[in-house]
């Protein structure tokens, strides 16, 4: 008989991994929300911390392994403090980057949505189109970890 | 019969390069005659060759070991003839024969060809590309010997044959670089074969690197056709980067509207972990990715849901927060308990946890 839990098989999965820090991140956020909770604003905003969190403990799950979770978790801690001189060093390496990466032969087959994939996993914007579908393989996967460990969450603590 | 008795008096001497000279030799002999027949004004149709039979023997093995021959072959003065023989030989391509012509007139011009077999025995097999060329080259002594009207249609077939070989000489030249060197050699020698070695040897690194990048991206899309649902039945790499598009965008969606969810749940529950896994192991059974599908059409329903909901979740959550804070105190005691039960009645202690608050 299989055991009931897939994550207890593997802990260290993926899955596992975010789902621990993620609840833990949650647990965190909810210590912390004041008594009343009636205000949409109140909930705009934990809405928006639960979002980060959520994002966060999946780029840290993944660590520095793979492009877009280290851009992301770059990202995430430029955000809130905006110092100036992480901004121009990080600016200064993603111009270098973007100025080797795309090259003519690149974009041949691929001009709009090549750009608009960039666009949507972090971090694209440097990377060559072979790479960039690789990272998009990875991003995939791991968003999809995402939703099902969110939504069984959800569906869990809803009645 | 003069064809075969000059071939019987060259292939007296059986070794397997002499045999190669020789057939190189009888290449040159029908070439000889071709150029008669060329020169010839009064041949009409290919059916002449019974013409170039009449020619005296001595004439057509004059050609041969004449060291003039060589001249004759390279001389550009056939060059007017070929275009009035055009319409009535049926060699489809008269500028392949001159070439030709001119090739072997390399071997016949750096060494006597009767005499000097030894200094000619190192050139056939030097060339590697005309190793090829050799092997059609044999049947055409096989079909001399038989009857002459039809020597027109296999040398005809023989100088397609030999074009064919010579084109996959030359495809098979591209991947082995040495060979690309040999056909550039003789592209010195040779406009027409000198454009073909050219295309193959300039593009060789890049095109392999460019075929091997390109496999990569394909592979790499098929990979992702695989990871997006749906995608493996649309053709045409622009329709599956839409839909990928499509597919990652909606995910992002999915976790803003899962948060924003999550936002308005109020955690009257414990955030026991084991609890929650062996919730979730219960609909995890019922089938993982399937379940993914649905999700894709309905969660703009799911969103209108809960926008539904929130006003209802904030009139309840106002009645429960009271008993939130005190349970809070209690979990950390329950906890170990929680964890050493779940090893045992997992699914039963989830639902009795729901049923409690």
């Amino acid at each position: 008989m299989n055991k009931y839990n897939p994550d207890r098989m593997n802990p260290s999965s993926l899955r596992s991994r975010f789902t621990t820090r993620f609840l833990r991140n949650l647990s965190k956020i909810h210590a912390q929300k004041p008594s009343s909770s009636s205000s949409p604003a109140e909930i705009f905003r934990r809405y928006r911390r639960i979002k980060v969190a959520a994002d966060k403990s999946m780029a840290y799950s993944v660590r520095s392994r793979r492009t877009w979770s280290r851009a992301m978790l770059w990202k995430l801690r430029t955000r809130p403090c905006s110092t100036s001189i992480r901004k121009t060093r990080h600016e200064k390496q993603n111009k270098n980057r973007t100025t080797t990466a795309t090259t003519g032969e690149d974009r041949v087959g691929f001009g709009v949505e090549a750009d608009e994939l960039r666009e949507l996993v972090p971090g694209g914007e440097a990377m060559d189109l072979c790479n960039l579908l690789h990272e998009t393989a990875h991003y995939i996967k791991c968003l999809t970890t995402q939703v099902q460990v969110m939504k069984k969450i959800a569906d869990f603590y809803s009645p | 019969m003069e064809l075969s008795a000059g071939t019987g008096g060259n292939g007296s001497r059986k070794t397997a390069s002499e045999r190669d000279e020789v057939a190189v030799l009888e290449s040159l002999q029908f070439t000889d005659e071709i150029r008669c027949l060329m020169s010839a004004p009064g041949a009409d149709n290919a059916s002449s060759f019974t013409a170039l039979l009449e020619l005296p023997a001595t004439q057509a093995v004059q050609l041969i070991h004449s060291p003039d021959s060589a001249k004759l072959i390279a001389a550009p003065t056939p060059a007017p003839n070929v275009d009035d023989f055009k319409g009535s030989f049926q060699f489809p391509f008269n500028s392949g024969l001159t070439e030709r012509a001119a090739r072997f007139s390399v071997f016949a011009g750096d060494g006597n060809i009767n005499s000097n077999n030894k200094s000619n025995s190192p050139e056939p097999t030097s060339y590697n590309s005309s190793a090829s060329l050799q092997k059609p080259v044999k049947s055409e002594p096989a079909e001399t010997e038989s009857s002459q009207p039809l020597v027109s249609d296999p040398t005809v077939e023989n100088l397609s044959i030999k074009r064919k070989g010579r084109e996959k000489v030359k495809g098979s030249a591209k991947k082995s670089k040495t060979a690309a060197k040999e056909s550039s050699d003789d592209a010195e020698q040779l406009p027409y074969v000198h454009v073909r070695a050219r295309r193959g040897q300039a593009t060789d690194s890049h095109s392999l690197a460019e075929r091997a990048r390109r496999e990569k991206i394909n592979a790499r899309m098929k990979l992702l056709q695989e990871l997006v649902p749906g995608c493996s039945k649309i053709s045409g790499t622009a329709l599956v980067l839409d839909e990928i598009i499509n597919h990652v965008q909606s995910l992002q969606r999915q976790v803003e509207f899962l948060s924003m969810r999550l936002a308005a749940v109020n955690p009257r529950i414990d955030f026991n972990l084991d609890s929650i896994f062996t919730a979730e192991s219960g609909s995890l059974l019922d089938g993982n990715f399937s379940g993914m599908v649905m999700p894709v059409i309905c969660p703009e329903v799911q969103l209108n849901g809960n926008r539904q909901q929130f006003p209802q979740q904030l009139h309840s959550d106002a009645f429960q927060q009271p008993v939130w804070g005190r349970e809070e105190v209690c979990n950390n005691y329950i906890t170990p308990e929680n964890s050493l039960l779940s090893f045992v009645a997992a699914s039963l202690h989830s639902n009795q946890l729901k049923m409690e608050l």
